[in-house]
């Protein structure tokens, strides 16, 4: 056990990384940040509309959509990536929704239905397209990808100088967009994950408002893969919401504490990776995780019995809407307690 | 906690000082109560008032924050063969691959041992259960392919076939037509008739009067309990409906933040 | 109980997959590795048996279907379909410590492991349920997530160790049939055992616990300790299927079976064996398909051979599939067709006074405003299913289609008028809601309409109730000329 542990040495692994390795470094902590605040702004909407579980469905299910890109085309380009992520994902929503519209079989079976046949079908293909002749899509490496190797790709050149490794410029570009959208179409966006009937009914299209935040999802996703992988994607886009909806019932709040976490969690995770020489990508989930554990301990300490607020208890467990919705007041005595 | 006489002991249901909060949110408050043999009671009051809730915790299906229930004098734990439970029909997934037999069935599980299985005497039990209610002829369809009168009628048979001394029914008359209410009320009667304890959670004012001989009005606190005519004054129902905001609940809440 | 019967038929089953363990060894070959036979050759090959590795990939493929598919019935009767996705992520950290444990690929120490780090997985999720705001589908994604980050960071480590036998560590990921041995089989033939004893033993408190919780705890059963018995066993299961497809296909063997089986029976025990038997044919058709093509991982296709059976399923079961479902609202919507023109006759007859028996098309395409062409077609209908004879341009209700029309109507303003007098709604405003109910009575309701409205004899319109004695005893009066629904009023 000793040797899998190695000692803690203050300078090789918190000192180094910045005075030898500076670039390296500073691009790796750059795009763990930037996959955690992307995934995380639409994981806060994922978790409002109780879909978290969808994000590890979709996440699973591009890998089909890539190879069938990559066997149609013979290369692969951003534009082309970001098609066939999309089309696989609203396939997949597609098809869970087909099940369990048209049959007794439940949402969660036809999630779980969906994404693991596209997963396999993406396996096989994978496998099959092999023998024919390279690709350059990798299963493991969609499965948990290698932030460490972000560094090493060939930079982008803009105008003469060096912009960065592609895979951090796409996906600032990516992030960057989401937050326009976000902020621009916050009250969409919230009107129709809180209340959908009511959405409804001043005129929203909810159903386009949902295909839209699931193609966001898939693009997210696909720009997250060389970096972090489909499974650890999924704790990118679960964990930093989880963490801010602990501490705050506040959606602004939230938004700004997930992009927090997901630069604190990159930057120790950095260092975790260097230390215990594991994977970075799992290192930085691994510290966001213990994070909201934190920030779970912290709440229960501080939590207080609830007013009594003429709900039905049974409801206001159960019901997303109702819970979010109908007691405003209450929250907002929790959300100022931990201090943000 | 204090313990109560032999003669009081035999009453079928005794609850005393249950508070029960959920998710640290009060929703029962100092719940006192003892119910007589042979009655058919009422529990009447507004959404979220706890009425499922009490059951659920006198059943220790909740756990209680304070206080005791007993049933025929002893804990739950020790008595539940002697209890029937008609949950709401939302409670349970109505695609589940079960038919009729089956479920009515299961009212004969707490009879039999562990990992044992239903003799033909359950059988006949469980038919004859079905006969009462009008379902025998559906015994062998799939529960999703019922009316929803015919469900409750299959649960009401599955409690029926526990053949317990007291009954706990949770809105059993709810999304049920006009015929089942009355097959279903004049069950109810019969059990009375034959000495059983009914508990029958029910949200229509209007008929609450007519069904049953004994009303217990619940909003968090138990507002009133005794005979229907006693209990059923503009003034406990003004109480019970009215008084959400009112002073009594707001001091209730205080003390109870400070005890839990 | 059929539980038990379930159980007793796997016997001879597990005795036979047994047999492929122990059986003489005749030569060495991966199943991946034949590369130069052709289609015919592997096929042959495959069902000769003689690979060691093959046997023990198609026993072990056939086990981790059985105890896949027991299991799964579970999870998708109880709504947790996607707690198996977690559980098989949230093992991998125990996968790692159980290979530093004795650091080899030791399959017990690896089960130990991972089992215990699965049930702590659902364990973390329940806490996370109970004593936060959030919802289920947010515990279970992260338990799935922070456990698997744990296990890829100790996998990583471990690569790093001098020392130790790491090959095919990696595989816990796809997992690969072919490098099962004899003791992962054996582990699965335990599994299957367990899974498939306890189900039958216990079958009636799982049964009554998963369908009805609340009522489970009401008659005195411990209702957790048989969730987390069930978890359990789903832990086994899950664990001992890792080797064969991995961590990520593990919850479509549990999911994919058991909810092909929910589309074709209504009956748990049937749904326990139809998820056995399709979990089984998955394993051994994944394992034949994958030997016999080049290059194809056992577990996908094992997966993938799952899903074209739920395909199947999905669309050609008799009850539930989607074909019945179109077929029968087809046949609904075509019923509802022709008694309107059933319906449209009646009245025409009615408007002159029932004077005649026979109806012309034009009079019918008249009434009902539409061409002479979809009120022949209509009447083509009628006949085809014995509702009416044709001579030339005029038609005549036959007895049977008389007895429909007069119910039609009979319904339609039975309805009416209950809206009309019970409801309080206008008459003006009944017509709409009675052409959808009028074909949906059946006659009991008619009988209870009946009493309740008095037996009255005419709609809020003012027209004629057909009764009883107009329906049975019609085709005799109208041939005698006598006009049919004015007999004297019945009490």
């Amino acid at each position: 056990m000793s040797a899998l542990i190695p000692a803690f040495d203050f300078a090789q692994v918190i000192v180094e990384p910045w005075t030898e390795n500076l670039s390296a470094s500073a691009w790796v902590v750059l795009m763990g940040a930037l996959v955690g605040t992307a995934c995380g702004l639409v994981g806060n909407y994922l978790l409002l509309r109780r879909m978290a579980l969808v994000g590890d469905a979709i996440s699973h299910s591009i890998l089909p959509g890539l190879v069938i890109v990559f066997l149609v085309f013979r290369h692969v380009s951003t534009p082309l990536m970001f098609l066939g992520a999309i089309g696989a994902g609203l396939l997949t929503v597609g098809i869970i929704e087909f099940i369990h519209r048209q049959t007794r079989v439940k949402a969660d079976a036809a999630t779980c239905i969906a994404f693991t046949s596209l997963f396999a079908l993406g396996v096989v293909m994978l496998s099959m397209a092999e023998t024919t002749g390279p690709i350059h899509i990798d299963a493991e490496c969609v499965l948990y990808g290698e932030i460490a190797f972000v560094p090493l790709e060939p930079p982008v050149m803009l105008g003469g100088h060096e912009l960065g490794p592609p895979s951090v410029i796409r996906m600032a570009g990516v992030t960057l967009v989401l937050i326009i959208l976000v902020t621009v179409f916050y009250k969409e966006l919230l009107l129709t994950s809180f209340d959908p009937a009511l959405a409804r009914s001043m005129g929203l299209k909810t159903g386009f408002w949902h295909y839209a935040l699931m193609a966001a999802l898939s693009i997210v996703v696909v720009s997250s893969f060389e970096a972090v992988g489909a499974i650890l994607a999924v704790a990118m886009l679960i964990v930093p919401a989880m963490f801010a909806a602990q501490l705050t019932f506040h959606l602004p709040t939230r938004l700004v504490l997930t992009a927090l976490h997901a630069a604190v969690s990159s930057f120790l995770g950095f260092h975790l990776a260097i230390w215990l020489g594991c994977s970075t990508a799992a290192a930085m989930v691994v510290v966001g995780a213990i994070l909201f554990l934190v920030a779970w301990a912290l709440t229960s300490i501080r939590r207080k019995p609830r007013l009594f607020e003429g709900t039905d208890q049974q409801s206001s467990a159960f019901d997303p809407i109702q819970g979010l919705v109908s007691k405003p007041n209450p929250d907002k005595s929790q959300a100022a307690t931990p201090s943000c | 906690m204090n313990q109560e006489t032999p003669a009081e002991s035999s009453a079928p249901l005794e609850v005393h000082d249950v508070s029960v909060a959920y998710h640290k949110k009060l929703v029962l408050y100092g719940v006192d109560l003892s119910v007589p043999t042979g009655r058919l009671v009422g529990i009447i009051g507004p959404n979220g008032a706890g009425k499922s809730t009490l059951i659920k915790a006198i059943m220790g299906i909740m756990p209680l924050s304070s206080g005791w229930v007993k049933i025929f004098g002893k804990p739950y734990a020790k008595n539940c063969h002697r209890v029937g439970y008609v949950p709401q029909r939302e409670s349970v997934d109505w695609d589940f691959p079960v038919n009729v037999m089956d479920v009515v069935l299961m009212g004969r599980y707490g009879h039999m041992g562990l990992g044992r299985r239903p003799s033909a005497g359950d059988r006949d039990i469980a038919r004859a259960c079905l006969e009462k209610v009008n379902m025998l002829p559906f015994a062998q369809r799939q529960i999703g392919n019922l009316s929803g009168g015919q469900q409750q009628r299959v649960f009401l048979a599955r409690a029926l076939a526990q053949e317990s001394d007291l009954y706990l029914m949770d809105e059993p008359f709810v999304g049920v037509d006009a015929a089942t209410e009355a097959a279903i009320i004049t069950l109810l009667r019969d059990l009375k008739e034959n000495g059983k304890t009914v508990l029958v959670v029910h949200h229509d004012l209007a008929t609450a009067r007519e069904y049953f001989d004994m009303l217990m009005l619940l909003n968090m606190r138990l507002l009133a309990f005794g005979p229907t005519e006693e209990v059923f004054t503009p003034e406990n129902l003004q109480n019970t409906y009215g008084g959400r905001l009112n002073i009594l609940s707001e001091v209730v809440q205080i003390v109870g933040e400070t005890k839990l | 109980m059929k539980g038990v019967a379930r159980s007793n038929k796997a016997w001879p089953l597990l005795a036979f997959l047994g047999w492929f363990c122990f059986a003489p060894m005749a030569q060495a070959a991966r199943i991946s590795d034949i590369t130069e036979a052709d289609l015919l050759e592997r096929t042959l090959r495959f069902f000769s048996f003689t690979d060691p590795s093959l046997r023990y990939a198609l026993a072990g493929s056939m086990l981790l279907g059985v105890a896949c598919g027991l299991m799964g019935t579970f999870l998708v009767v109880r709504k947790l379909a996607l707690m198996s996705d977690a559980l098989s992520h949230a093992v991998l950290p125990g996968v790692a410590i159980g290979f530093l444990w004795s650091m080899t690929k030791n399959p017990l120490a690896i089960f130990i492991g991972a089992t215990v780090a699965g049930l702590l997985g659902a364990a973390t999720a329940q806490a996370i349920t109970s004593t936060t705001k959030h919802k289920e589908d947010a515990a279970l994604g992260f338990v799935l997530a922070g456990f698997f980050a744990v296990g890829v960071c100790l996998l990583t480590m471990i690569q790093n160790l001098p020392g130790g036998n790491k090959s095919g560590l990696d595989k816990f990921m796809f997992g690969q049939a072919a490098a099962m041995g004899r003791e992962d089989v054996l582990l699965l033939a335990g599994v299957v055992l367990v899974c498939a004893a306890a189900i039958g033993i216990f079958y009636k408190e799982f049964l009554v616990t998963s369908f009805d919780p609340a009522f489970a705890r009401s008659s005195g059963l411990k209702v957790q300790i048989f969730h987390y018995a069930l978890i359990l066993m789903l832990a086994f299961a899950i664990v001992a299927s890792l080797q064969a497809v991995g961590v990520v296909l593990v919850a479509a063997m549990l999911v994919i079976p058991a909810s092909a089986a929910f589309l074709l029976t209504d009956r748990l025990p049937a749904m326990l064996a139809l998820a056995a038997v399709f979990g089984m044919l998955s394993g051994a058709l994944g394992s034949f398909f994958s030997f016999v093509g080049r290059n194809l991982p056992t577990g996908p296709v094992m997966v993938l051979t799952a899903s074209a059976v739920f395909a199947l399923a999905l669309f050609l079961a008799p009850r539930h599939g989607i074909l019945a479902k179109w077929w029968r609202h087809r046949m609904r919507t075509r019923r509802v067709q022709r008694e309107n023109t059933l319906k449209a006759v009646y009245r025409v007859l009615e408007d002159e006074g029932f004077r005649s028996e026979s109806v012309s098309l034009r009079e019918l395409a008249e009434h009902r405003r539409e061409t002479l062409e979809s009120s022949e077609a209509a009447i083509k209908t009628l006949e085809h299913h014995g509702f009416a004879t044709r001579e030339g341009a005029d038609f005549t209700l036959t007895p049977p289609g008389w007895k429909r029309a007069c119910e039609i109507v009979r319904n339609h303003r039975l309805w009416e008028l209950y809206l009309n007098h019970a409801a309080n709604i206008p008459a003006d405003h009944v017509h709409d809601e009675a052409e959808e109910i009028e074909h949906i009575l059946g006659e009991e309701n008619v009988r209870q309409l009946e009493k309740r409205l008095n037996y009255a004899r005419r709609d809020p319109h003012g027209k004629l109730i057909p009764g009883l004695e107009d329906i049975h005893g019609a085709g005799a009066r109208f041939l005698s000329g006598n006009a049919v629904g004015f007999g004297p009023p019945r009490p």
